[in-house]
């Protein structure tokens, strides 16, 4: 009698090799049976007509934070992701000292956007050591983790507020080699860092304060466990991103490790420097470095209001000072300071015409409701005003409750991302699960992935689809045992339907800590979502399993 | 590297590096003043960055030690 047993579904083991029918039987966590399976079970799923493949790992994600509160690390594993990677960019929830938890709440509050409120009110802080969060996480797990330790929060254990202003000396990187250790002997999957990312106060994080020498003294320690490397690069210049993946690779061939750089975009102003940038990748590929791009599925969209800061306006200062630094009244009286709004107008309009082309998407007053749905251009035309004024003017109105909608605001070319999908030097990722939360749903990219680039566009077949969300990834990741549906391997198993899967639409919701709100999207076509051994969730509901663990 | 395909020089910054450090040291032959101002244009990523706040030892200079620097122009499109 075995635990669990997924009968008459197309398998699509993970392998890329082609789908068969078959059954799926499961014991104590792990696959124990493939093909036809005769034994009876406890519980038993009938897959006909749907295809069961290896849960999928989302290897770039920020639910360092929803993980306390959220254990399941919702919506992610209804979309059929079983294994999620925290901790990219630098930032980790630990190692910590209580002295530091404010300022990397700033951290993830300016970079990643999370809100405050939501730590303030969501997070019991009882840990320092990445020994201590993990088992903190532990307590609830339905979802995998794979943690990455950030680079900033070893700086700052070590350095405390010298991190934000200088290089390391010999007996602080010869620290943080130690503490490293420590991490990945904890369960830390890899280092993570950060050459772009600015802190609360618009200064860079610890990270970019390291010198080539504190780099490849963490990388020779990342070596000796076999762990990865992941950053986060001048992903908005193709010659710095060649620049940085030549630095990635002469650290990936002297230290025999794997390095991911996240993300790589495809741009409709520059469309050769995604051919530049692969170029270079092939180029050191051939020479036996491991450098792999991060490219996500989905086109950029980003939703804002003014009652939070957004990075939208980050090359806007004087609208960037007021909503990043400002208090709600201080917002609101700088739109209504005559000077003050005609110096922000002109300096909007060197980004135009992204205004005329920005949806109204959410008000509170009845009296706008009408315009709901419209672009700021048409609304404009019935004002007889500009989209910039407009923009203001509503939030005026609507006590900076106003929502806006920029859609499609790159990696929009389908042909393009599809084929960059396709290439087998190109890892899939770069989510941002649970970060950006207030700017954009970063859920729903796998139902993306088989909606537009297997049964729209066609770029990848299924079984190519499935591959690069699970053995590919596993294998990048060094997790072992995970990705393919085989003997031995962990039960983590995603059961869909291959003719409806897909994203839904984005909607706002009131689920977080704090009275606080995020944009999600639900899951379409997803059936069944088994984690280690066990159902997690089933027909749109979520079960009481947490069998989640630590990989 | 010598089997990879040319690319735009760069440098990483030396600890301390400024404009000018990186001038004398990588445009020798030029006047400082005016290889600053190239080095700059090549280099907005760095130059357009906030300012660190006074009384930081990196006030006055953008530069961080993990930069790229640019040493020479874009390829002509």
């Amino acid at each position: 009698m075995l635990d669990l047993i997924i009968r008459n579904g197309t398998i699509v083991d993970g392998t890329g090799m082609p789908g068969y029918m078959g059954d799926i039987g499961i014991q104590d966590g792990k696959i124990v049976a493939t093909g036809s399976i005769d034994d009876s079970a406890t519980e038993e799923v009938d897959a006909t007509g749907l295809t069961v493949a290896p849960g999928f790992i989302d290897p770039h994600t920020h639910f360092d934070a929803q993980l306390l509160w959220d254990g399941k690390a919702k919506p992610a594993i209804e979309h059929g992701v079983t294994t999620i990677v925290p901790g990219n960019c630098s930032l980790s929830l630990a190692p910590l000292k209580a002295e530091h938890r404010m300022k990397l709440v700033g951290m993830f509050n300016q970079i990643e956007e999370m809100p405050i409120k939501a730590f303030e009110e969501g997070v019991e802080w009882n840990w320092e050591t990445f020994d201590e969060f993990i088992a903190r996480i532990k307590k609830g797990l339905t979802i995998n983790v794979a943690p990455l330790v950030g680079h900033s929060v070893l700086r700052l254990w070590v350095m405390g507020d010298a991190s934000m202003e200088r290089t390391a000396n010999a007996e602080e990187i010869k620290g943080m080699q130690a503490l490293l250790e420590e991490c990945l002997k904890a369960g830390a999957i890899g280092l993570s860092t950060s050459f772009v990312d600015m802190d609360e106060t618009l200064q860079p994080v610890p990270s970019r304060y390291a010198d080539q020498e504190e780099l490849h003294a963490l990388c020779e320690v990342l070596s000796s466990h076999n762990k990865i490397l992941q950053i986060v690069h001048e992903f908005y210049d193709a010659d710095l991103t060649v620049a940085r993946i030549d630095q990635l690779a002469e650290i990936s061939l002297k230290y025999k490790i794997t390095t991911t750089f996240s993300p790589l975009f495809v741009n409709a102003t520059e469309d050769d420097s995604v051919a530049k940038v692969m170029a270079r990748v092939d180029e050191q590929f051939q020479r036996g470095a491991r450098v792999w791009p991060q490219v996500q599925t989905r086109p950029i969209d980003i939703s804002f209001c003014f009652e939070v800061p957004s990075l939208l306006f980050i090359r806007l200062p004087s609208w960037y000072q007021v909503m990043r630094f400002g208090t709600h009244d201080e917002i609101v009286a700088a739109f209504k300071d005559e000077e003050r709004r005609t110096q922000m107008v002109a300096e909007a309009e060197t980004m135009s015409p992204l205004w005329d082309m920005l949806v109204l998407r959410q008000v509170d007053s009845d009296a706008n409701q009408s315009l709901v749905g419209k672009t700021l251009a048409e609304i404009a035309g019935m004002r007889n005003t500009s989209a910039i004024e407009t923009m203001i003017d509503l939030s005026l109105e609507e006590d900076l409750q106003a929502h806006f909608l920029a859609a499609n605001m790159g990696h929009t070319d389908n042909a393009m991302v599809g084929e960059l999908l396709a290439n087998p030097r190109v890892h899939l990722g770069a989510s941002d699960g649970g970060a950006h939360i207030l700017s954009f749903s970063t859920y729903g990219d796998t139902g993306y992935l088989f909606s537009q680039f297997v049964r729209h566009c066609k770029a990848l077949t299924i079984e190519q689809a499935v591959k690069k969300i699970t053995l590919d990834t596993a294998n990048i990741w060094g997790m072992k045992n995970r990705g393919v549906l085989k003997e031995g391997y962990a039960a983590d198993v995603t059961i869909f339907d291959a003719e409806q899967i897909d994203r839904g639409d984005e909607y706002y919701t009131d689920d977080v800590p704090g009275d606080g709100h995020r944009y999600v999207r639900d899951a379409i076509g997803v059936h069944t979502v088994v984690i280690g051994g066990a159902v997690a969730y089933q027909d749109g509901e979520y079960t009481d399993s947490a069998r989640g663990s630590i990989v | 590297m010598s089997d990879l395909t040319e690319r735009r020089k760069t440098i990483i910054p030396q600890a301390n590096d400024t404009w000018e450090t990186i001038a004398a040291r990588v445009l020798p032959e030029q006047d400082t003043t005016e290889a600053c101002g190239r080095l700059q244009s090549w280099n907005l990523h760095v130059f357009m960055r906030p300012a660190a706040p006074e009384g930081s030892p990196r006030a006055g200079n953008p530069i961080l030690p993990s930069d790229i620097i640019f040493v020479e122009p874009p390829a002509a499109a």
